[in-house]
């Protein structure tokens, strides 16, 4: 029986093809990117101005948190070095490891999954975008616990955005520092934290800018059962 | 994907500078095998269309990082592919395929009896099909019931070609299982 001749015979009867309206301009419209900017614009302004005073950070501050994850502004940055942005990142794991470690299934970029790494509960993946690394890292824990910190200092801008209907932040321009668990103290790039798909989503990149960071969360995907993960 | 016509680069080109009636002309040539690709991985013509409709919205947003020496095809079913997986997984269900097999034009014309059993072994076929798990069913479906080559069809399911070989591999071995021999 010659089952790839007999499956290429069988004529189907397809739904019919709708005719697609785009409407491009009405719907990107719709699309998260020009709201985002707009309330990104106008967040910027009120944490511009609220950070401009002093006593008011404290309250500020305790606004920025994502489960998982706490991003603190202070004075002084904490020693940190500028290394590479797969450095750290903990052992490759096959797809399996990584989803028992999440509880959840992973958010991928739409490429074959690079390898996956796994440290202290939080699962990485660099990938190439325009020939630059991009570093994807997610976890998944209840509220209250940390495992990732981000430090900024006052030159660096921390922004609240919508990200996929979800809550996010937008960490750009000055210098900040990532702190992964098991890892010294590394100085990041821009960087895009949020919260979609149940998990605590962080894009990071030199050259990402908000609409493109927002794009490529935009492009992630749950994993198929064993698409991601090798070794 | 070779032999290109000049034509569609010429479109692309023109989208990426912003004319927005390139890229429809451009969508008019593809939508049909995304509304099909959407399709299997929805199982719900609704959702398919939608999930057509905001991938080619999308890839239209990303059309200035598409490289015009690439293959259109794979790149926009792979967009499609993602947003119908998005919106598959929002929806939560599982549906059957209502896909039916069709009389085989272009055959030679079966006797009655024959066109029965042919008939009555494609619709075992399929649904033998439609009860693969859904990489095997996807994988057999882009490649077999779509004539998607290997290249596009390990664009649509996000994975490497080699990927694609092996799995079209398994499935087919599946699938003649689930199938069993002939009456």
């Amino acid at each position: 029986m010659d089952l790839e001749r007999e499956l290429r015979a069988i004529e189907l009867a397809w739904p019919d093809t709708p005719e697609l309206r785009l409407e491009l301009a009405a719907r990107a419209r719709r699309l998260p990117r020009r709201p985002l900017l707009v309330a990104a614009a106008l967040l910027l302004a009120a944490l511009a101005a609220a950070f401009a005073v002093p006593q008011s950070r404290g309250a500020i501050l305790r606004l920025l948190h994502l489960r998982g994850v706490t991003i603190e502004r202070v004075a002084q940055l904490p020693a940190a070095e500028e290394r590479p942005l797969g450095a750290d990142l903990g052992p490759i794991v096959t797809g399996a490891q990584a989803r028992k470690a999440l509880r959840h299934a992973l958010s991928l970029p739409p490429l074959e999954p690079p390898p996956l790494h796994l440290e202290q509960g939080v699962v990485s993946l660099v990938f190439a975008d325009r020939g630059e690394p991009v570093l994807l890292s997610e976890l998944n824990v209840g509220e209250g616990v940390a495992i990732l910190k981000k430090v900024v200092s006052g030159s660096s801008s921390v922004v609240p955005v919508q990200v996929e209907g979800g809550t996010g932040f937008w960490i750009a321009g000055g210098e900040h520092v990532y702190v992964l668990p098991g890892a010294p103290p590394r100085l990041a790039g821009n960087v895009l934290l949020w919260q979609a798909h149940g998990l605590t989503l962080r894009l990071e990149g030199r050259g990402l800018t908000l609409v493109h960071a927002v794009e490529l969360a935009g492009l992630l995907r749950t994993g198929d059962a064993d698409t991601p993960g090798r070794g | 994907m070779e032999g290109r016509p000049r034509e569609e680069q010429e479109l692309v080109l023109r989208a990426q500078r912003g004319d927005e009636r390139a890229y429809e002309e451009l969508v008019r040539a593809h939508q049909e095998i995304a509304f099909r690709v959407a399709y299997l991985i929805t199982r719900n013509a609704a959702d398919a269309e939608e999930a057509s409709q905001d991938g080619f919205v999308k890839a239209w947003r990303a059309l200035g990082r598409f490289r015009t020496a690439e293959p259109l095809r794979p790149w926009l079913l792979r967009i499609v592919a993602n947003e119908s997986r998005n919106r598959r997984r929002s929806a939560g269900r599982r549906e059957h395929l209502a896909i039916r097999a069709a009389a085989s034009p272009g055959e030679a014309a079966p006797s009655p009896e024959e066109a029965a059993v042919g008939s009555d072994e494609r619709r075992r076929l399929l649904a033998a099909l439609d009860e693969l798990p859904d990489q095997a069913r996807l994988v057999l479906a882009c490649r077999y019931l779509l004539g998607l080559s290997e290249d596009e069809t390990a664009s649509a399911l996000g994975v490497r070609r080699g990927t694609v070989k092996s799995r079209s591999a398994r499935a087919l071995a599946r699938l003649r299982e689930g199938y069993g021999p002939r009456a």
